[in-house]
């Protein structure tokens, strides 16, 4: 009998937002590489084509849209197939400190990084286009910043949190169909974000960060192979959880 | 931008420091309370009040608050 890999995502549909840069692209790339087809979801067009080009057109498709509107959520559940899994890695941040904060920013990054995730995983689920009892499985890419309390990080840490929360809530909705939810929490992941963020802060608080790491900086694909974890069989046992992926900064205590 | 409003605002950012010590002259890192939080909210601070998005390199690579106010004068919009 031929042996197949519980980690394999061979005979699987994943959608995937966020899917034109970091995390996100980074998920399309190891889906496709363990043996899934994928498709992208991004408002950024010309870098979706990139990544269809790049991983085949027989692996990988996209829907482009802005999920940040409801007419984008609509258009991607009415474009997209029945999947077997839902990967939401869209997400902004933002630093300013409490007494900067004003509504308009307040209500932007909830928008995009909590509203849009909520509203899309709503839809699917109402129009049943992911499967039920088939270990079908949602990763939601959260982030460690809502396990603790960064100076400025408020806007990011509130909508992170209410990411997480949603989770486990969604992940208890959806057991009786077997379908599972769970959250996977970075600490600091190289990429475009995180260098915008790099030029607010100074290069010598970014090396002095770098160094509470005790495996260093994680990068995107990092992210990426633990969320084909999540979607695969391997996992079948695991909903409602929040997966900390950071190397070791805030568990390892010198 | 108005040169004294600047220096008033940046001001503002200080709980501990009495404002009369801060003027165009004063070099603000060597300020006991500067720290990585004040620097972020001189940033929002500019940001807000002015549209324009300072960075890590123009606060490093300025010493003195007019040297700063010089910089982001000649910054283009955000």
């Amino acid at each position: 009998m031929e042996y197949k890999s519980p980690f394999s995502l061979e005979g699987k549909n994943i959608l995937v937002t966020g899917a034109s840069s970091g995390i996100g692209l980074n998920i399309c790339k190891a889906v496709v590489a363990s043996g899934g087809k994928v498709i992208g979801v991004a408002r950024r067009e010309g870098m979706l084509q990139e990544m269809t080009n790049e991983l085949g057109f027989d692996k990988a498709s996209y829907i482009h849209a802005d999920l940040a509107l409801d007419e984008g959520i609509a258009k991607v559940v009415d474009a997209m197939p029945e999947v077997n899994g839902v990967v939401c890695a869209a997400g902004i941040a933002k630093m300013l400190p409490l007494k900067f904060i004003k509504r308009q920013a307040l209500e932007e990054i909830l928008n995009i990084n909590y509203f849009s995730i909520v509203l899309l995983l709503s839809q699917i689920v109402r129009q049943k286009k992911i499967r039920k009892n088939d270990n079908s499985s949602i990763v939601l890419i959260s982030s460690v910043a809502q396990q603790i309390g960064t100076k400025s990080s408020l806007l990011y840490t509130g909508s992170k949190a209410a990411l997480s929360a949603a989770g486990r809530v969604i992940a208890n909705e959806l057991s009786s169909q077997k379908i599972r939810v769970n959250s996977i929490e970075p600490g600091m992941v190289q990429t475009a974000m995180a260098s915008e963020m790099e030029d607010v802060v100074s290069r010598e608080s970014i090396d002095k960060d770098k160094e509470k790491y005790p495996l260093g900086y994680g990068t995107a694909a990092d992210v990426a192979n633990a969320t084909v974890f999540l979607l695969a069989e391997a996992s079948k046992w695991m909903t409602g959880q929040s997966l900390t992926l950071d190397g070791g900064r805030y568990k390892l205590i010198d | 931008m108005e040169k004294n409003q600047f220096l008033q605002s940046f001001a503002e950012q200080f709980d501990e420091t009495d404002p009369s010590v801060i003027t165009f002259d004063t070099e603000f890192k060597e300020l006991e309370e500067w720290s990585s939080m004040v620097a972020l909210m001189i940033i929002a601070m500019v940001d807000e009040n002015y549209n324009k998005k300072l960075t890590g390199a123009d606060l490093r690579e300025t010493r003195t608050i007019e040297q700063l106010f010089d910089r982001i004068v000649q910054n283009k919009p955000a």
